[in-house]
């Protein structure tokens, strides 16, 4: 996992690029990573554009995380899901759970258009 | 007239993603298998006798098909090279077109037609050559025609482009939205749309939207939503609160809490998204997974407890036997004859000696009361063709089929009440059903202790 701080704007949003699988084997890993980048932003990404594999103990690290970053006062933002990825969030309903972009950059970019629209 | 269907499993590689291991021609549509369509448009179209080829193995499509007899017409089967031509096929096939008129069905696997339509009367005018194809996928006759003149209406025809899980979706879509009618499908049919299978358990929250069709053995737990445009097939379980719409639910299927499963084919633990064409591979079986029928660590533990017992029953019952079945042979109380029955090894026959004992005096009820004339049956328990208790084996004959898991001892016998074959036959499937291993050991205590009480013991 590559972690990153996008602070181009005023608001700075952290970036994470996430590894090919997550499972029950490494879940708790990016939780624990996760209570880290908090201490650094609330607002955060999650680059999916890697990730091959979901099991529902990894969804349920990542449904963890967002209500991690909204008791902070920030959001998870998923970005760039792919087609199996994208099955496993339709399946268990967890995409009505987050806002989710096509890529990295336009998901940074929600978080900014928020921002000035405020 | 007579029907040669002719499949290239080569040529579908794209169904081994919604139905692995399975022939092209048992993949369901609507719950019902392709060849059923073809089946039934064969004797609509006038003809007594198919003939199934396939470059693939075909003992599946046999065992759905046997020989017809569910049809009323012949169905015999035969095997074809990936390389062979169709000239070659019918070479090779000449006994069975013995110069009559054939339809040929070459390499498709479904057609639009209309159970409604005459084409009977059709199919005899019609000169040989294509009716219908395309790219070597063909419906045509071969002969001349029967009738002289041409039937006044062309009935309804059309192929289907099927070469990807998105067609066959569409396909099956097509057929839910606007021609459930124009083909005979399986399930009560009691209003428009809706199509329910036998031993189907809808809890009361459940909600069914139409149009749907539900297979045979299926359980739509409490909160679901199913439909619309839903097929669920058979041996499927739909668990709480989840949605099932505008999805194919293949058979064997279990469908996990709290789940929405929209636009897709869900096939064991295979998730398909038609539009896409994207597989995945479910490795949490609490999301979807495949549901066994046979096998697995139950069927497994099951076997264990019902072997431990009879090696228990064998060795205590050895010394009894070794006395008593000589004296009452002797005496003429004792008499066997060797029968074939149904095993419960899938397509396997088992030779057991059926003994028919005669209660006269003390020695005959010893026997009776230990139940020796099944001792050596439980030598097969050991083997694996019967299990300890389970239905009445089945005596192999032209119509019989085997039963569910054939035993030493029937559940009819521990009952008791069964007063017909029928009774029995319910009371053994109902337990064949639903029993575990201490079930079974309560079930086959009460059946010892019941056959004491039977007049004679066969």
């Amino acid at each position: 996992m590559i972690f990153q701080l996008d602070t181009s704007t005023d608001t700075t949003i952290g970036i994470a690029l996430l590894q090919v699988r997550i499972d029950a084997s490494n879940c708790n890993e990016l939780q624990k990573a996760f209570s880290l980048w908090l201490q650094q932003s609330a607002n955060i990404v999650f680059d999916c554009s890697a990730l091959d594999f979901i099991d529902s103990s990894g969804l349920g690290t990542i449904v963890s995380c967002l209500r991690k970053a909204l008791e902070h006062k920030g959001d998870l933002r998923l970005a760039a899901l792919g087609p199996k990825v994208s099955l496993i969030f339709e399946l268990t309903k967890a995409k009505q759970l987050f806002s989710i972009y096509p890529d990295a950059a336009s998901a940074v970019a929600s978080f900014n258009a928020a921002t000035a629209g405020q | 007239m007579k029907t040669i269907i002719i499949t290239k499993g080569v040529d579908y590689p794209w169904l081994h993603d919604i139905l692995p291991g399975h022939h092209p021609l048992l993949v369901p549509l609507c719950n019902k298998p392709f060849i059923e369509f073809f089946i039934d448009f064969s004797i609509l179209a006038g003809s007594t006798a198919i003939r199934i080829i396939s470059d693939e193995t075909i003992n599946d499509v046999a065992d759905f098909c046997e020989k017809g007899d569910r049809w009323g017409i012949d169905i015999s089967y035969a095997n074809s090279l990936p390389s062979d031509s169709l000239n070659k096929i019918l070479e090779k096939n000449s006994k069975f077109c013995s110069n009559e008129r054939i339809m040929i069905i070459n390499n498709i696997l479904f057609f639009h037609y209309n159970k409604n339509a005459d084409y009977r009367s059709f199919f005899a005018s019609l000169p040989s050559g294509d009716v219908l194809g395309f790219d070597q996928k063909t419906l045509s006759l071969t002969g001349s025609p029967v009738a002289s003149e041409n039937s006044r209406e062309t009935p309804p025809l059309s192929t289907v482009v099927l070469d990807s899980a998105g067609q066959y979706y569409e396909l099956a879509k097509d057929l839910l939205h606007n021609r459930l009618l124009h083909y005979v499908l399986p399930g009560y049919n009691n209003e428009a749309g809706c199509y329910i299978g036998r031993n189907v358990v809808i809890q009361k929250s459940a909600k069914i939207v139409k149009p749907v069709i539900i297979g045979n053995n299926v359980q739509i737990l409490a909160g679901s939503v199913i439909g619309p445009a839903a097929i669920i097939g058979n041996n499927v379980i739909v668990d709480r609160k989840s949605t099932v719409a505008s999805s194919i639910v293949m058979d064997n299927t279990f469908i996990g809490e709290q789940l929405e499963v929209e636009r897709k084919i869900a096939s064991g633990n295979v998730l398909i998204d038609p539009e896409s064409g994207q597989s995945l591979t479910m490795e949490d079986p609490h999301l979807l997974s495949s549901i066994s029928q046979t096998g697995g660590s139950a069927t497994l533990f099951l076997r264990i407890v019902h072997g431990c017992i009879a090696i228990s029953l064998i060795t205590l019952l050895l010394l009894p036997y070794l006395l008593l079945r000589p004296i009452l042979e002797l005496r003429g109380s004792w008499s066997t004859k060797t029968t074939i029955y149904h095993s419960a090894k899938p397509r396997c026959k088992v030779a057991l000696p059926v003994t028919t004992l005669r209660k006269k005096g003390m020695l005959s009820a010893l026997a009776a009361f230990f139940s020796l004339d099944r001792y050596m049956w439980l030598f097969k328990v050991l083997s694996g063709h019967l299990d300890l208790i389970g239905s009445r084996p089945v005596e192999v004959t032209q119509e019989s089929k085997a039963h569910l898991r054939p035993g030493v001892f029937s559940y009819a016998e521990a009952e008791d009440w069964p007063q017909n074959d029928i009774d029995s036959d319910i009371v053994n499937h109902y337990y064949a059903v639903h029993s575990n291993p201490f079930k079974d050991i309560a079930m086959t205590q009460k059946a010892l202790f019941n056959r004491i009480h039977q007049e004679d013991t066969v």
